[in-house]
């Protein structure tokens, strides 16, 4: 199969996703009182209602009706007043009423968008921007400095109850196949879930993970769903069907299921793209069907053929009377609106001045958007002059680490906003060069120790006296003649060489800005 | 005041004031009651299961308050008997909708409006036979045989909730609930001359009761006075925090009661009374009553529901759809019948639905599952609500000129059993009764004494604006008054009254040690149920539910079905 970039230039991809997420932050099911909690034991969190006993009715939860207006409001979608649920018909163990009660035609939130800032290698993929120039727009996107912004339409986000859990036992490795029986925990039965449909405006796998990513930072920010993909809390479906580059037909699509992490969701697609592409250009044809991707085999696998469009036999919930929100309804939940990661990374920028992409890197967790934050209070008149060395901070070293440790928490970590500060300070007032830096924050972390305690009794206080510095610099050109030569004849890159002797002979103390201006004067 | 033998007899007003008065005790009236139906209902058949139980420990609960000197804060059905229609659920008994379906489904919790009529001082005797999950006019689908007549044991009791009715009229209980969903309380109502009431939709709790229709259905009681239905419908209804679409009715349903009709605008509808098919003892008697009312001073007044007549083709397009819909969750893996034997999922669903529901419920699934399927939904599902707007508007309109409308409830009087064997003409039993449920509006039966030709029961159909049910109680009240209360059937009155020994399973054989509703040990019950055999043999055993799965349709997880060649 060709590579990605390859087959991009040649296919214009069309990416559409549903994303389903659970309203875990609530206390109770969706139409009944069980509550809600996951890891509980199998079927301990049941009733009547979420058991469809014959004779139980729904009653909805208010709380998840806020909690998906909320997310409407987040994502730009128009609130819908008037709207109701129906029955989905599917006979299937799960589902114990052999219907899932979910919404029609109109949902509670219609028509949103989110706008997707793409820069980096992955901007490249999108080889139809090429000759747009800054600011300028071609369909959904729009030229920036570093790359585009895509705005991506959101179709619905309606409200729909979660089936029960299946484990299939008895051999087949869990898998229904080769199993003798299976198991239904009804504890997720009625568990509140939000499903999400964009529009088909995606056009590339990295489109994809940034779309899912921010719709994550979104829900985490307004609190509705702890958006677990590993535990399932947010789901992830994705359509995919290719057109030639020029083409405006739309092709075949595949659905895609078991996207469970943002590198999955991209790779997953990013299969599929090729494959599809494989295909046609092989003369072959796309099914409609369902595939599921495998991670550890690297593939997408045939689930299920859709011959025919199922028939869920959607109507109304009788049970249920239609919904008509108020406007003092709405704007109760718009009141609740916190501050979302766009709005954030916008003051950031406005605030202390740093760039979009530091803004937005910085908002893209919670956490570091907190920690961020609470180190420019404590920086107090200095915050301006802080603001990019701690971004940088907490974008590379502290990110880099969250990264590596799975368990690390940036909140109980050693690291305190006021060490951080501390440590930024060290630096600004060239007390330590910034690679002094990496040292001290790998201490801090490692010794649970003030920055300006580890310096002091690791001696690091940084050379910049001029004097000192010289006969260091005097020293290295006159051991190394034929590299100055060298360097004299035009192998200018070769500066990185004597900088580098020189922090060796200073132990790494020299303050490379001096070291840089000394050897730039001798070697001129 | 009379004797034990007595019981049988008596409304809530007699039965209140014999407690109050200590010549008996409610477990007295709970024993003779339980002693009466096991030896009178071999020839009825109108229970399904008694809950001696329960009926002691509700007795004893009614005791202790006369005891304490509390018997007001008892209730307005303290001592009275009481048996339900079996699709309304009580823990610890069985629910069977008299399918065999669910045969030996026990419920682990109760029906609202069950729980209420036992707080409000109900003793329960029993389960009650109905049609198979209220499919039908007669109650001969039940999967346990048929109900009786007890004014002609070769008629049948109308239906669906025939043994609600039954049980009544031979004098088995006092009070007793059935469901209606396009006539099923009210039909056999009047088949078998009592006092019946389906209210207003959202006037009673749904919650608990095995829904057939669910924007159809409602619950109502049946009684021998207007002044007993009336304290059942103060003890059932009211907003229910289970039941979104129950509404908050606080009203005294026995308040208007001896107002009389002076002044009050009675309409008739000149198309129902020139309906086909309409017998002409049921309209002579339909006409006399409205004379009746003439003469006591209420005004006459000529309406018109231009769109009724397409109720029926409304009813059974929204009827079935719910009730395909609200079957769907009988699969046979949970709970209910399992057909024994099958490798595969489907073929477990489709055998064990096959010989699970009897024929009239397996024609309204196909219907119904027909009638949503994509493409025809349009067709058949939008027009039908479409209808309903059109025919709910007619009842506004008519009910801007009068305060009840009387209607004759069923075009002829109970048919013997057999005697309509075609669907469509079973269907048309409803014709008067459908438009109601459509319209949500209160209707009831109200019985007018015997028919000329037949010299069986007539009721004539009593239909009020919604939630102004007590307009038809008191148009009720004031024909009561003519008429005279609703008799036992003379059959089942003292004297005459045939020794039929019933052999009832009890519900303590099934879970022995349930407590009432609303006490302490609510909840599932723990015992395993005994087996029930349904009338026709070919009891359901267990099941293997091995492997057989097959990928759940739109499955989120699971594994492949197909591997497809790797791509590289």
């Amino acid at each position: 199969m060709r590579k990605l970039e390859e087959v991009l230039k040649d296919w214009e991809a069309v990416i559409g996703l549903e994303i389903h997420a659970e309203l875990t932050t609530l206390d109770t099911k969706m139409f009944c009182g069980c509550k809600l909690e996951f890891g509980a034991e199998p079927n301990t969190h049941t009733c009547p209602v979420c058991l469809g006993l014959p004779g139980a009715l729904p009653v909805p939860n208010r709380a998840a009706i806020e909690s998906i207006v909320l997310a409407g409001l987040a994502t730009n979608c128009d609130i819908e007043k008037h709207s109701m649920f129906y029955r989905k018909t599917y006979m299937y163990p799960d589902m114990s009423k052999n219907f899932q009660t979910t919404q029609g035609p109109v949902a509670f939130c219609m028509r949103g968008h989110l706008d997707l800032d793409v820069d980096g290698p992955a901007a490249k993929e999108r080889v139809d921007l090429d000759g747009l120039e800054v600011g300028e727009s071609r369909g959904n996107v729009t030229r920036t400095a570093d790359g585009y912004v895509a705005h991506v339409g959101i179709t619905r986000i309606h409200m729909e109850e979660d089936a029960g859990k299946m484990v299939h036992v008895g051999g087949g490795e869990g898998r229904i196949a080769g199993a003798t029986h299976s198991l239904v925990d009804y504890n997720r039965a009625g568990t509140p879930l939000t499903e999400l449909v964009t529009e088909p405006d995606l056009r590339t796998p990295e489109e994809a993970r940034l779309f899912m990513q921010k719709l994550r930072q979104i829900y985490l920010a307004i609190g509705i769903s702890d958006c677990s993909m590993e535990e399932g809390s947010m789901r992830c479906d994705g359509n995919v069907s290719l057109r030639r580059r020029g083409s405006k037909e739309f092709g075949v699509k595949t659905e895609l299921k078991n996207m469970n992490s943002f590198k999955n969701l991209h790779d997953g697609l990013a299969y599929e793209i090729c494959r599809q592409a494989e295909v046609l250009e092989e003369g072959g044809q796309i099914y409609q069907e369902t595939r599921h991707w495998d991670p550890s085999a690297k593939r997408t696998i045939v689930m299920r053929v859709k011959e025919t469009a199922d028939d869920y036999r959607l109507f109304p919930e009788p049970d249920l009377a239609p919904y008509n929100l108020t406007d003092e309804f709405i704007e109760g939940v718009r009141a609740k609106l916190p501050e979302l990661p766009d709005q954030k990374a916008d003051r950031f920028e406005r605030d202390f001045g740093l760039s979009a992409y530091d803004a937005r890197h910085l908002v893209e967790h919670r956490a570091t958007a907190a920690f961020f934050e609470e180190c420019m209070g404590l920086a107090g008149a200095d915050a301006a002059k802080l603001a990019k060395p701690v971004a940088n901070l907490v974008i590379n070293d502290v990110t880099a680490w969250l990264n590596a440790d799975a368990g690390a928490r940036l909140e109980e970590s050693p690291l305190t906003p006021a060490r951080a500060v501390k440590l930024m300070r060290l630096v600004a007032e060239d007390a330590i060069s910034s690679k002094q830096a990496k040292e001290v924050f790998a201490a801090v972390l490692d010794e649970d120790a003030d920055p300006a305690a580890i310096v002091e009794a690791r001696g690091m206080r940084q050379v910049s006296d001029a004097g000192a510095i010289e006969a260091v610099v005097d020293a290295v050109l006159a051991a190394n003649p034929d590299k100055v030569e060298q360097y004299r004849g035009g192998k200018t890159g070769l500066i990185g060489f004597f900088v580098g002797q020189c922090m060796k002979q200073t132990r790494g103390q020299g303050n490379p800005k001096v070291i840089n201006e000394l050897l730039a004067k001798k070697l001129g | 005041m009379a004797g034990s033998a007595e019981f049988f007899r008596m409304g809530a007003r007699a039965l209140r004031e014999g407690l109050a008065a200590r010549e008996f005790s409610a477990h007295e009236v709970a024993a003779a009651s339980l002693a009466r139906v096991r030896a009178v209902d071999g020839s009825v058949h109108a229970f399904l299961e008694t809950t001696e139980q329960l009926a002691f420990k509700a007795a004893d609960r009614v005791d202790a308050a006369v005891a304490a000197g509390e018997l007001d804060a008892c209730g307005p059905l303290a001592g009275v008997p009481v048996a339900f229609k079996d699709n309304m659920n009580l823990v610890g008994t069985h629910t069977t909708c008299s399918s065999r379906m669910l045969a030996n489904y026990v419920s682990p919790y109760t029906a609202t409006c069950v729980s209420r009529v036992i707080e409000a001082g109900g003793i329960p005797l029993g389960k009650l036979n109905m049609d198979e999950f209220a499919f039908g006019s007669s109650t001969e689908t039940s999967a346990f045989g048929p109900t009786k007549n007890p004014w002609d044991l070769s008629r049948v009791p109308g239906g669906s909730s025939g043994g609600s009715a039954a049980a009544v009229a031979a004098g088995l209980a006092a009070v007793t609930l059935g469901s209606d969903t396009g006539g099923s309380i009210r039909q056999p109502g009047s088949f078998c001359g009592l006092v019946a009431v389906k209210p207003t939709y959202g006037v009673v709790s749904r919650y608990g009761v095995v829904a057939f229709g669910s924007s159809l259905d409602q619950v109502g009681p049946f009684a021998r006075s207007v002044e007993d239905a009336a304290y059942a419908l103060n003890a059932l209804a009211g907003r229910d925090a289970l039941d979104c679409t129950s509404q908050d009715v606080r009203c005294d349903f026995t308040e208007n009661l001896a107002q009389g009709v002076r002044g009050m605008r009675v309409g008739v509808v000149p198309a129902f009374m020139e309906a086909q098919g309409l017998a002409p003892e049921v309209k002579a008697k339909v006409e006399e009553a409205a004379e009746r009312l003439r003469g006591l001073g209420a005004e006459l007044v000529e309406v018109d529901l231009p769109n009724a007549q397409a109720a029926m083709s409304a009813y059974y397009v929204l009827g079935p759809c719910e009730a395909f819909s609200n079957l769907t969750r009988f699969d046979s893996v949970r709970y209910g019948y399992c057909d024994p034997g099958h490798a595969d999922l489907g073929g477990q669903y489709e055998a064990s639905r096959a010989k699970g529901f009897g024929p009239e419920a397996r024609r309204r699934i196909m219907l119904g599952s027909y009638l949503l399927s994509a493409g025809v939904y349009e067709t058949y599902y939008y027009p039908a609500q479409q209808v309903r707007t059109l025919i709910t508007q007619d009842y506004v309109r008519a009910f801007e000129r009068v305060d009840c409308i009387l209607a004759p409830v069923a075009p002829r009087t109970a048919f013997r059993f057999g005697e309509v064997s075609d669907p469509t003409e079973m269907y048309l039993s409803d014709m008067f009764t459908i438009s109601i449920n459509i319209a949500g509006n209160g209707g009831m039966s109200m019985p007018v004494g015997l028919g000329a030709d037949t010299n069986l029961p007539v009721g004539v159909q009593l239909i009020s604006p919604q939630f102004k049910d007590e307009n038809m109680l008191r148009v009720a009240a004031a024909l009561e008054a003519v008429y005279g209360p609703a008799p036992i059937a003379p059959l089942f009155c003292e004297g005459k009254t045939p020794e039929a020994p019933a052999a009832i399973p009890d519900a303590a054989d099934a879970v022995p040690g349930v407590d009432l509703p609303g006490l302490a040990t609510a909840g599932a019950p723990s015992a395993a149920p005994t087996k029930r055999v349904p009338h026709e043999p070919n009891s359901p055993v267990g099941c293997s539910r091995e492997s057989g799965l097959s990928e759940r349709p739109g499955a989120a997880e699971g594994a492949p079905a197909q591997v497809e060649k790797a791509g590289e």
